[in-house]
C-alpha cells in the first residue's frame, strides 16, 4: 500500500484534483471564468467609443421608448376602457456585448450586465430592430443569452398580416427558418414576422424579421426563410427587457 | 539565460510556477474563446483554444494524462457553452489520440506537425459532436448541415494556424522544466552515493 502510494500517490491526487475542479466549474456554469473574463476585458473597452455608442443607442432607444410610451398610454386607456388589468411594466437594462459563443455549435452572446444590475434568467434581449434572444445564465456581472439565430432555439412566431402561426428555428447568424403548423398558409416574401402569443418564452408582438422566400413544396407544412431584422454580428449594445416566462426555466 | 536563472531556484518553486502557468494558460484559452478579435476569426469562427491546449499538453505526455486533461477541459468547455451534448467525450479522445501518436520520427518539424494534428483533431471532435447532436435532438440539424460543414472547416483552419502560438512558449517551458528536473534528480542521486 505504502509503495503504491509512493509511486502513484501524487499522480492520483493531482488527477482527482484536476477533475474535481473542472467538475466544480461545470456545475457552477463557469461563473468564475465569466467573472474573471469581465474584469479582464472591461478595461480594454474603448471608453470613448462606448460613450459615443451609448449616446447613439440611447438616442434611438429614447425615441423608441417615447413612441412606445405614447402607444402604451393609448393602449392603457383602451384597456382601461375595456376594464383590462395589466401588470405594471418594469424598466429595461442596457448592456454591452462582451463575448461571443465559445464554440461553433451555439449562437450565444455574453453580456456585461448581471444579477447585480437586475438581470435574471428568462429576460428578453432586444437589439435595434427587434428581439434577438433570451437570457439563459446569469453571474453577478455577466449574463449569457441564447440567440434566436441558434439552431436549437425555437420561438413561437406569427405572420403579422395573416396571423398564421408557426415556430422559428435559427439557421445561421442572419437567417432563420419558420415552420408552419398548417398546410395551407397565406404568406409571401416581404411579410413581417413577430413573436406569437402562443410562445411561452417570449412576450407576444416583438418584431423578429421579414420573409425572404417561401418553400411550399416542403412537407408536411410549408417553410419560410426569414431574414432577421437585427444585424446581430455587428451589434455592440443590447437592451434587456424584464420578462417572466410562462414556463419554469431550469 | 532563462535556464541558468531557473537552475538556482528550488524545484518546489518551479513546480508551483508550473501549476500557475498551467492554470493561467487554461484561463487565457477560456478568455480567448469568448473574444472575437480581428485576425483571430475566420468567417465568424474563432480558434478552438481548449482543443489546442489539450493537443499541446498531450503531445509529449502519456495517454492517461492526455485523457485526464481532455476530460477536465471538456467539462470547462461544457460550462462555457452548453452541457448537451457534452464536449468531454471528444476532448478526452483528442488527448488519447494525440498522446498515442508516434511523433519521434518527425520530431524536427514540430510546428507543422502540431498544426496538422490540430487540424485533424478539430475535424474529429466536431464530427463526434455532430453525431452526438444527431443522437440527442429529436429534429436533426438537417437543413443546416452545409452551414456546419463550412464552419467546421473554418474552425479547423484557424485553429491550426494559431496552434503554434500556444505551443511554442508552453513547449519551451515544459522542456526546460524537464531538463532541470532531470539534472537536479541526478545531482541528488550522486550526492546520496557520495555520502
Amino acid at each position: 500500500m505504502y509503495r503504491w502510494w509512493d509511486k502513484y500517490g501524487w499522480k492520483t491526487t493531482l488527477t482527482i484534483l484536476a477533475l474535481s475542479v473542472a467538475w466544480l466549474l461545470k456545475q457552477t456554469q463557469a461563473t468564475a471564468i465569466a467573472e474573471t473574463y469581465y474584469f479582464l476585458v472591461s478595461p480594454f473597452q474603448s471608453q470613448q467609443q462606448l460613450l459615443l455608442e451609448n449616446k447613439l443607442t440611447n438616442a434611438r432607444i429614447l425615441q423608441l421608448e417615447q413612441r412606445l410610451n405614447e402607444l402604451e398610454q393609448q393602449n392603457k386607456q383602451f384597456k382601461e376602457l375595456l376594464d383590462y388589468a395589466a401588470a405594471q411594466p418594469r424598466s429595461a437594462i442596457t448592456a454591452p456585448i462582451i463575448g461571443r459563443s465559445a464554440d461553433i455549435w451555439w449562437n450565444q452572446i455574453t453580456l456585461g450586465k448581471g444579477s447585480k444590475d437586475g438581470v435574471a434568467k428568462g429576460f428578453i434581449v432586444n437589439g435595434i430592430g427587434g428581439v434577438i434572444g433570451r437570457i439563459i445564465q446569469v453571474t453577478p456581472h455577466t449574463s449569457r443569452a441564447l440567440l434566436i439565430s441558434d439552431p436549437h432555439s425555437r420561438v413561437g412566431a406569427v405572420v403579422t398580416r395573416t396571423r398564421h402561426p408557426g415556430f422559428i428555428q435559427g439557421k445561421n447568424s442572419q437567417t432563420a427558418v419558420m415552420h408552419f403548423f398548417t398546410q395551407v398558409v397565406d404568406v409571401r416574401a416581404g411579410d413581417t414576422i413577430t413573436t406569437s402569443s402562443l410562445s411561452y418564452l417570449y412576450p407576444a408582438g416583438l418584431p423578429i424579421g421579414q420573409v425572404k422566400s417561401v418553400n411550399f413544396e416542403k412537407g408536411p407544412a410549408p417553410e419560410a426563410e426569414i431574414e432577421l431584422n437585427v444585424p446581430i454580428d455587428l451589434l455592440e449594445w443590447v437592451v434587456i427587457q424584464p420578462f417572466s416566462p410562462k414556463v419554469e426555466i431550469k | 539565460m532563462l535556464e541558468i536563472n531557473l537552475n538556482k531556484t528550488p524545484l518546489r518553486w518551479l513546480y508551483l510556477l508550473n501549476v500557475l502557468i498551467i492554470l493561467g494558460s487554461i484561463l487565457l484559452c477560456c478568455i480567448l474563446l469568448l473574444l472575437r478579435l480581428p485576425g483571430l476569426e475566420l468567417f465568424g469562427v474563432s480558434p478552438n483554444w481548449l482543443l489546442i491546449w489539450v493537443v499541446v499538453w498531450s503531445v509529449k505526455r502519456s495517454v492517461w494524462r492526455g485523457a485526464v486533461a481532455g476530460i477536465a477541459l471538456g467539462l470547462i468547455h461544457d460550462a462555457l457553452t452548453s452541457p448537451h451534448p457534452s464536449h468531454v467525450l471528444s476532448l478526452a479522445l483528442v488527448g488519447i489520440l494525440t498522446a498515442s501518436l508516434r511523433k519521434q520520427r518527425y520530431a524536427r518539424e514540430d510546428f507543422i506537425i502540431i498544426a496538422l494534428i490540430v487540424f485533424v483533431m478539430v475535424i474529429v471532435t466536431e464530427t463526434i459532436l455532430a453525431l452526438q447532436f444527431s443522437l440527442t435532438f429529436i429534429n436533426p440539424l438537417e437543413n443546416i448541415r452545409q452551414y456546419y460543414q463550412y464552419r467546421i472547416l473554418s474552425s479547423a483552419t484557424i485553429s491550426s494556424i494559431w496552434a503554434p502560438v500556444l505551443y511554442y512558449p508552453l513547449n519551451i517551458w515544459w522542456e526546460n522544466l524537464q531538463k532541470i528536473e532531470r539534472s537536479k534528480t541526478k545531482l541528488g542521486k550522486t550526492k546520496i552515493k557520495g555520502k
